[in-house]
């Protein structure tokens, strides 16, 4: 039993990483239409940055916005320089994925010809444990687990409470129909990378963080779990993205205690699985029905 | 002609065949019905992994290998079990994946499936783990009594006759009406299901027909190569099939058998001629850099491919000129 409770606690680290990558690959699609996998590369990238930034002395949380920020740029710059003038060029949604996962494998491969196949970690202790009840934090899964739910907090009062918010949601509902209401739909798209990427890049930080050691592959993957979270959630939409990634970080941490570790991934596989058969628009899917995603 | 010179001839050979196979079932997926199988390169490893268990026999006692293994059955069983084993995967995969889904969406569910086959086949000992199957028996070798290099040649016959096989059946189904149903359903799902067309079924049967090719070019080269493991088939070998589709001209066989002949061969073997650089990763790295932009310039400079597939329509057969007339009258009516 308290290895169970033991499990939830990591769940919720899992979770919590989960939610800021999942919540920004699905706000990705939801505003930009483009589903990119080169997610997972980008989150490397930054990974590989803030390693850099670490142990040129950087403290932790100038260390996580570095990441932020060079995720925002980062994928801000491949759709500017890739996504933007193919689908301009009128590339559609078949040729868009292609493209996708050129894009993915050029990232990947290019972190793996300039670094190489070594392991790296960031220099950053994990603290001291916290025990609550059966389950134990380090400081730092704390500090993950709290800078989640702030970063899901400013999502929901950004995209509730404010007139640009509003544009990404009307952007990401029907983008013909908010061009026609007057809104600057271009510079939204820009702005729904922007915010993205700033996830992505936290995302990034937080997994190696979490992590003992990452190489050039650690971002790729993850995006199983991720798709599997965005999925579940019902594609484009960030709240759904919270609960999918709720449901599949505890589930994968929570099945340890019943089978090998090593089906972790598993579990995001199944719950993939089971989804698309029996509903696969996801839980929430005002955008996947509107996208006609599924039918 | 040297040994050296006629070993590395013959492999190149063996390699362009089991590409060329593997182009045309990816082509018949991909180029013809539409689909974005991302974990192409699944079931040409599940093909692979039937024949070796299949050409092996169960793990004797003591074996360093721990596998689940049949038979051992004579020379061209293996390959063909193998097939029947991607056509069933391909079934239960399509059965699940193929529903009505964005084709994006979908795309991404089958790189899922991908990176889940690999993780099954590297965690569990059905087919040997991370380390995989090896000392896959060479079909015939003994039997024969060549030389080494005469088996070489013998091979890459073999290899030519399995290829013959898969273009002519390949053809054969893009010709029908089958194929032509499938490019209407590619062109347009909607107009097709309005004409009576059962879109789900005729997609299903693609994909299974191309699996059962993926799976066959694995087990010709497994049984070439002798081995197999979960490295050489991560979800990046299948963008290689895909890359050399592109380049060919998909929904085009001519087009998907002339990339298989420039993308993994031509590029993939070139770069064996490169210095190392930086580190031993290096050249690696670049050459699947290099295969990823490769895809973006054609996507972007050509995206029909070396060869463009032929326009087929009304307009061409004998009765075009009434259809136009028909057409015309009907437009003028409106």
């Amino acid at each position: 039993m308290s290895q169970f409770v033991a499990s939830i606690g990591f769940g919720l680290v899992t979770a919590s990483i989960l939610a800021l990558a999942a919540v920004g690959f699905t706000l990705q699609f939801g505003v930009t239409n483009v589903l990119n996998l080169a997610y997972g590369g980008v989150m490397t990238a930054t990974a590989f940055i803030a390693y850099l930034v670490a142990h040129a002395g950087a403290g932790l949380a100038a260390t996580l916005a570095a990441g932020a920020l060079f995720g925002a740029a980062a994928s801000a710059a491949l759709n500017r320089a890739v996504f933007s003038p193919f689908i301009r060029r009128g590339t559609g949604v078949f040729g868009m994925i292609v493209v996708a996962i050129s894009v993915s494998v050029m990232i990947d491969n290019g972190l793996l010809s300039f670094i190489g196949p070594s392991f790296f970690s960031l220099p950053f202790s994990q603290g001291r444990s916290f025990y609550l009840g059966a389950m134990v934090f380090t400081s730092t899964e704390l500090i993950i687990i709290g800078l989640s739910v702030v970063a899901m907090l400013a999502l929901h009062a950004l995209l509730r409470y404010t007139r640009i918010g509003k544009a990404m949601r009307a952007t990401a509902a029907d983008a013909v129909l908010a061009r026609g209401c007057g809104v600057a739909t271009g510079r939204v798209i820009d702005l729904g990378w922007l915010i993205s990427g700033a996830l992505c890049g936290l995302a990034g930080v937080t997994l190696v963080l979490n992590l003992a050691t990452f190489d050039t592959t650690t971002g790729t993957e993850f995006l199983v779990p991720i798709i599997a979270a965005a999925v579940l959630g019902g594609v484009g939409q960030p709240y759904g993205a919270m609960l999918g990634a709720l449901i599949v970080g505890l589930a994968s941490q929570v099945s340890t205690v019943f089978i090998q570790p090593e089906y972790n991934t598993a579990v995001a596989f199944v719950i993939l699985i089971i989804v698309l058969l029996v509903r696969p628009t996801g839980i929430l899917s005002e955008i996947a029905a509107s996208r006609e995603l599924a039918a | 002609m040297s040994i050296g010179v006629q070993f590395y001839l013959t492999t190149i050979l063996v390699y362009i065949g089991v590409d060329i196979i593997a182009c045309l079932g990816l082509n018949l997926q991909f180029g013809v019905a539409g689909i974005i199988n991302f974990a192409f390169i699944a079931f040409q490893a599940i093909g692979a992994y039937a024949a070796a268990a299949l050409a092996l026999g169960p793990p004797f006692p003591g074996d360093f290998q721990h596998y689940v293994g049949f038979g051992p059955l004579p020379f061209p069983l293996p390959i063909l079990v193998a097939g029947v084993a991607g056509g069933v995967a391909s079934l239960v995969v399509g059965v699940v994946c193929l529903r009505r889904l964005r084709s994006d969406y979908q795309a991404m569910v089958f790189l899922v499936v991908s990176l889940i086959a690999t993780t099954v086949a590297t965690n569990t000992s059905l087919v040997g783990g991370a380390a995989g199957l090896s000392t896959v028996p060479k079909p015939l070798y003994s039997g024969l009594g060549l030389t080494l290099v005469g088996y070489q040649w013998f091979f890459a016959a073999l290899t030519g006759a399995f290829t013959l096989c898969v273009w002519l059946a390949v053809r054969r189904i893009t010709n029908s009406p089958l194929g032509r149903a499938l490019r209407a359903v590619r062109d347009n799902e909607d107009t097709a299901q309005a004409v009576g067309k059962n879109v789900q079924a005729m997609r299903l049967s693609a994909f299974v027909i191309g699996g059962v090719i993926a799976a066959i070019s694995g087990a010709i080269l497994v049984l070439f190569i002798s081995a197999w493991a979960p490295s050489g088939w991560l979800y990046p070998e299948t963008f290689v099939y895909f890359t050399a589709v592109i380049v060919g001209g998909s929904g085009n066989n001519l087009g998907a058998a002339a990339g298989a002949m420039l993308v993994p061969v031509l590029f993939l073997e070139g770069a064996r001629f490169l210095p190392t650089l930086v580190n031993p990763t290096f050249i690696d790295g670049m050459q699947w850099v290099a295969i990823g932009a490769l895809s973006l310039a054609f996507l972007w400079f050509r995206p029909a491919g070396i060869f463009p597939e032929r326009a087929r329509g009304p307009l061409t057969d004998k009765h075009g000129g009434q259809i136009e007339r028909v057409r015309a009258m009907l437009v003028k009516a409106r």
